[in-house]
């Protein structure tokens, strides 16, 4: 563990530690445009200077490693200078466009040149003109005249996807970056190489002009698209209904986990948000024009008191959602094991099983072996064995048949459907019950190699939508058993003490790295 | 041909190599040999055949310069336009041409006959103005050796050629590098082995160990002849005593500007040079090595692979040579045009099948080259001083040179002197000896005043006429505030125009930059931009000094020495000659500037 002073501060590090990595342990930022701790070490940019004292010249921090005794200073006047000159190189030629580009805001040649530039410029050539707004691959647009060719992108591609789309073409300031011609840039996690691109250069065809990011809010949250449940920031805007035709989120960005995805995220976990403002449930329906909630859940608590009952949970609802209806209905048919087709799934971080908590649902009993079929109770709910059926957001059109979807609406007495988005299933309901999107809702998922996630609320439910969790407890004070808890906190701290794999957790345990269940074995989630 | 017809010759070609993608420049050469350019198939081929990405054939493509990616006319006519040509008049050359073709550079005459293409140095500059026809190079260009090169270019591949070979002066003195220079043909296997070839290393090989052989080359102080100087069996001496396989790799890339001597070994000797390299393989347990020769240098290539054919038939190379139980065998790797390839780690990355892009270093080739083993990369110079030193003995070769750099070089003089040609000499001559002496480069040309002198290759600072009393060796030359570098002299007289001069100059590293980091991507570019603004007559005087900020920002910013190259012009010839460039800015577009103007 060699020692070493950065600024006048010591640190120990082991060996073989870079100089960047260990101001980073300090908390120094040294600025960097080709350096990403994922990536192969490129050393290009030349950003990221410092001074190493008994050093003749000044030194990359990226690939310089630590030495006991070393004595770095990573704002001398030296390094200032060296950096200063380093930008007016990487901007000599970039095409000041900020006004109509995407990056704007959160540009690295537009902070650094603030933190560290504000000379004049000295450059009074022609400027190299290269091409502007290339389609690569279906998400991303590349400029490549704000491109400084830190390579990011390219050993992203080359190391991580392993599937080499881009090169950097030609020589010299010819060089420029590009897919070859006739390709495109269409791997699952294509959209990673907007997020890693330091300016703006990459840009994402779906946010392409459709807000300044300034006017962004950002809650942290997991994916639901899959059972990793890559950590992810949602990006909204709600004071600003003239942009995006009024759609609340924006772009969705990874957040890094170690553990879970690292700093990336697949494309249909990316892109695959529209649903959270398309098409949404906004009203309860029911049986007459003036159906509100407080009608349907004195229905459905008279009924379910008086009635047999199913439910058919989802494995899209969080543990204190699915544990409240394991309380709420202890005599009744429930299950959270439906036969959803397994999507697409790849070694890297796509899982085939497409919702978030399945894990959470077989640690309570509501799926895995000893969980009851949701065939099977529909079938019984067909044969009259059943009352009253609950659907919790699947669509039975789309996993029994029409015709089996429709014979159950004439079977049961009640039937009720709560979920976020319309369906075809909504449309055989006797009741209709919007309720909030996972990111409208706090409350937690575990994932496929068994942490639970907290998956915060970013913004309150659209229009007329309720958390599940909060229709269920507004349902228990109808039906009883009566429950005293009022929010997702709350429930979990009961859950944590009813079941063992949740022992001794709680949100601030959980925390935003999450935390592992007691079976679940240490594993590399995304390497 | 069609490209099914090649996989045979590319399975073969594949064989050479420890990793497919390393034979992505030998099977881009197969494809434009055989169908005159690679085309977006022959990329798909080539990809298909190394199992490379698409756009990783694309990247080195679109970054060498000998590979066309359009069709081009019958034969190919390059012509120089570095400055040691354009010393001796290389762009009034170039227009010429244009003109007897009707074409520009880039384009190909309407009958399909040839393609022109301005190339920079070619390192033929004892023959400038030079150019090249395919793979023959021909210069001086004068009098009606310009017809005869028009007509070669204008008729038939293989058709008998009119221009004359050249016919430079060359110093065949030795005694360690040059004594069978004067021959062309008298340097194969039984002529060279009648001298006494192939006996050091036998002696080598029979009764020495690795370490007696690095002792015996760390004596005399060799030193890397390539241009840094490095002392050559230190180098040797870091490959670590693992298990690993090593690699020697022969560094034939020469570029630099004003340097034309590893030619004449390759060309003129290429069985010392293997001799040095079966000593040098042995001393660091290496059993297969590689010569990159740049893609120029065709004729290079074609003798080194006559010498390795004779050498393995003579079991001087292969298994067990000699019955030593040593086993070595050498491939012939042709570079493509990139100056930048000349860097060792660059030249490894070229050689692995990429970009020639230099590596951060550490980790040092020692340690970690090509394919990540230990690797030595020495210059062909370098090791053909070996044998001499084998078979002579260290104290001989240390008594030719100075104190701390035994030996002699050939030293490369080109410009406006009386005799442009190769010189062997003591590295302990002086600059002016090798410019003025009789038995060197007779003086300056047409009885003119000496003006200034670059000393070792185009990146090396410059030096005026009264800076030349400098011996030529290392310490020496860098005491005086430039370098010995490739051992490149390049003279001007009084004539010369500096300005032009360092635009030549920068032209040349604006086009060779690899453009990988981004002080030397766009600083390269920049001085370059400034220059031609100066050129115009649109010149400030504030000019000069963003000059010099520009080439400070670049000097030691860097992965590699290029930047530092690029910056030691500019800042020298500024510093050297303000007085003319001031002048010269003043003078701007006005009436004055033509009489402001030397004439280069």
């Amino acid at each position: 563990m060699p020692s070493l002073t950065i600024d006048g501060r010591e640190v120990s590090v082991p060996d073989g530690t870079t100089v960047i990595q260990a101001a980073e342990q300090l908390g120094i930022f040294i600025p960097r445009y080709c350096y990403h701790p994922a990536l192969s070490v490129a050393g290009n940019c030349r950003i990221c200077l410092v001074e190493i004292e008994k050093s003749p010249k000044l030194q990359i921090a990226c690939n310089t490693f630590v030495n006991e005794g070393m004595v770095v200073h990573t704002g001398s006047e030296e390094v200032e200078s060296g950096r200063r000159m380093v930008l007016e190189f990487l901007l000599a030629n970039h095409p000041l466009d900020c006004p109509v580009c995407d990056q704007s805001g959160e540009c690295d040649l537009q902070n650094f040149y603030m933190n560290f530039g504000l000379y004049n410029p000295r450059f009074r050539e022609h400027k190299v003109k290269k091409q502007k707004a290339v389609q690569v691959g279906p998400h991303v647009m590349l400029d490549q005249e704000r491109c400084i060719l830190c390579s990011r992108c390219v050993r992203f591609t080359d190391e991580i996807t392993e599937t080499g789309e881009f090169g950097i073409f030609n020589r010299g300031n010819r060089a420029e970056l590009g897919v070859y011609p006739g390709t495109e840039l269409d791997n699952p996690y294509s959209g990673n190489v907007v997020d890693i691109c330091p300016v703006g250069a990459l840009t994402e065809r779906e946010f392409r002009f459709q807000a300044r990011v300034w006017y962004l809010s950002s809650a942290s949250t997991v994916c639901n698209g899959c059972s990793r449940g890559c950590n992810i920031d949602m990006h909204y805007v709600l004071d600003r209904p003239h942009l995006n035709q009024g759609k609340r989120v924006m772009r969705v960005k990874p957040r890094y986990h170690g553990d879970v995805n690292e700093w990336w995220l697949c494309d249909e976990g990316r892109f695959g948000f529209g649903w959270l403002d398309e098409g949404r449930l906004e009203a309860v329906r029911g049986p007459t024009e003036d159906a509100s909630w407080e009608h349907a859940l004195n229905v459905i608590a008279k009924l379910m008191q008086e009635k047999r009952v199913g439910v058919i949970a989802s494995t899209q609802l969080t543990n204190e959602e699915l544990f409240l209806i394991r309380e709420i209905f202890p005599d009744a048919r429930v299950t959270a094991s439906v036969p959803e087709r397994p999507g697409s799934s790849d070694d890297f971080l796509i899982k085939p099983d497409k919702t978030p908590n399945t894990r959470g649902a077989a640690l309570l009993g509501l799926a895995g072996p000893n969980a009851p079929d949701a065939e099977d109770i529909v079938d019984e709910a067909i044969a009259k064995k059943l009352d009253v059926l609950w659907i919790m957001g699947h669509d039975l059109v789309d996993l029994f048949g029409a015709e089996k979807a429709r014979e159950l609406s004439e079977s049961v007495e009640l039937l009720v459907f709560s979920g976020t988005n319309e369906s075809p299933t909504a449309e055989l309901a006797h009741w209709v019950l919007p309720t909030a999107s996972y990111v409208e809702k706090d409350g937690t998922f575990v994932n496929c190699d068994g942490r639970v996630q907290r998956i915060g609320q970013a913004f309150p439910p659209l229009a007329d939508s309720r958390e599940d969790w909060r229709v269920l407890l507004d349902l228990a004070r109808l039906a009883g058993p009566s429950l005293e808890w009022s929010s997702p906190a709350e429930v979990f701290r009961e859950l944590s003490e009813a079941e063992g794999a949740f022992a001794n957790m709680s949100y601030e345990t959980i925390s935003d790295q999450g935390a592992l269940i007691p079976s679940a074995k240490p594993t590399e989630a995304a390497s | 041909m069609k490209l099914s017809d090649l996989e045979g010759q590319a399975a073969e070609i594949l064989r050479r190599y420890e990793y497919p993608k390393a034979a992505m420049l030998p099977l881009l050469w197969l494809v434009q040999e055989n169908q005159g350019y690679v085309s977006s198939e022959a990329e798909a081929w080539v990809s298909r055949q190394l199992g490379v990405a698409i756009a990783k054939v694309r990247e080195v493509v679109s970054f060498y310069t000998m590979f066309h990616t359009q069709p081009v006319g019958r034969r190919e006519l390059r012509v120089c336009t570095s400055p040691p040509c354009v010393l001796r008049g290389a762009n009034a050359l170039l227009e010429q041409i244009k003109d007897r073709l009707d074409i520009s550079p880039g384009e190909t005459t309407p009958d399909g006959a040839v393609t022109l293409t301005q190339v920079e140095c070619l390192c033929a500059c004892e023959m400038a103005p030079m150019v090249q026809v395919d793979e023959r190079f021909v210069g001086p260009i004068e009098g009606e050796v310009l017809d005869q090169v028009i007509g070669d270019a204008l008729s038939a591949p293989g058709a008998p050629e009119s221009a004359p070979e050249p016919d430079p002066y060359i110093c065949s003195d030795g005694p360690v590098l040059s004594s069978r220079f004067g021959d062309p043909d008298g340097c194969w296997f039984d002529a060279f082995v009648a001298q006494g070839g192939y006996e050091a290393a036998r002696r080598v090989l029979e009764s020495m160990t690795p370490a007696d052989v690095i002792a015996e080359v760390s004596k005399p102080n060799l030193r890397g002849l390539g241009g840094a100087g490095f002392p050559a069996g230190r180098k040797w001496s870091f490959i670590p005593k693992t298990t690993q396989p090593k690699y020697l790799v022969v560094n034939a890339d020469e570029g630099e500007p004003g340097t034309f001597k590893d030619r004449y070994i390759m060309e003129r000797d290429p069985h010392n040079l293997l001799e040095g390299m079966i000593i040098a393989a042995f001393a660091i347990g290496s059993h297969k090595a590689y010569v990159y020769i740049r893609g120029e240098y065709f004729r290079s290539a074609h003798r080194m692979q006559r010498a390795i054919d004779e050498a393995h038939a003579r079991n001087w190379l292969g298994k067990d040579i000699q019955g030593t139980g040593f086993d070595l065998e050498v491939v012939v790797h042709r570079g493509a045009g990139a100056y930048i390839c000349g860097e060792e780690t660059a030249l490894l990355t070229s050689l692995e099948g990429g970009k020639g892009s230099p590596r951060l270093k550490p980790p040092f080739p020692a340690i970690s080259g090509l394919f990540s083993c230990p690797t030595i990369v020495n210059n062909v110079e370098t090791l053909a001083c070996v044998p001499f030193i084998m078979r002579n003995g260290a104290d001989r070769f240390a008594e030719i040179g100075t104190q701390r750099q035994g030996g002699t070089r050939l030293f490369c003089v080109s410009g406006h002197v009386v005799r442009p040609g190769v010189y062997e000499a003591s590295v302990g001559v002086t600059l002016r000896e090798l410019i003025e002496s009789e038995e060197y480069a007779g003086g300056v040309r047409d009885g003119n005043e000496l003006k200034a002198v670059v000393p070792g290759g185009i990146s090396a600072k410059i030096l005026t006429a009264d800076e030349i009393d400098v011996p030529m060796d290392f310490d020496s030359l860098k005491a005086a505030g430039t370098m010995a570098g490739s051992g490149g002299v390049i003279v001007m007289d009084e004539t010369t125009c500096m300005v032009k001069a360092l635009d030549a100059a920068s032209t040349f590293f604006a086009d060779e930059s690899c453009g990988q980091c981004s002080p030397c991507r766009e600083g390269t570019a920049w001085v370059h931009d400034i220059l031609r603004r100066i050129l115009a007559g649109q010149g400030k005087l504030e000019d000069l000094d963003d000059l010099l900020g520009v080439a400070g920002g670049m000097e030691g910013m860097t992965i590699c020495v290029f930047a530092e190259a690029a910056a030691w012009p500019v800042q020298s010839y500024i510093l050297k000659f303000r007085d003319e460039f001031e002048q010269y800015i003043r003078a701007g577009g006005s009436a004055d500037r033509e009489a402001a103007e030397c004439q280069a």
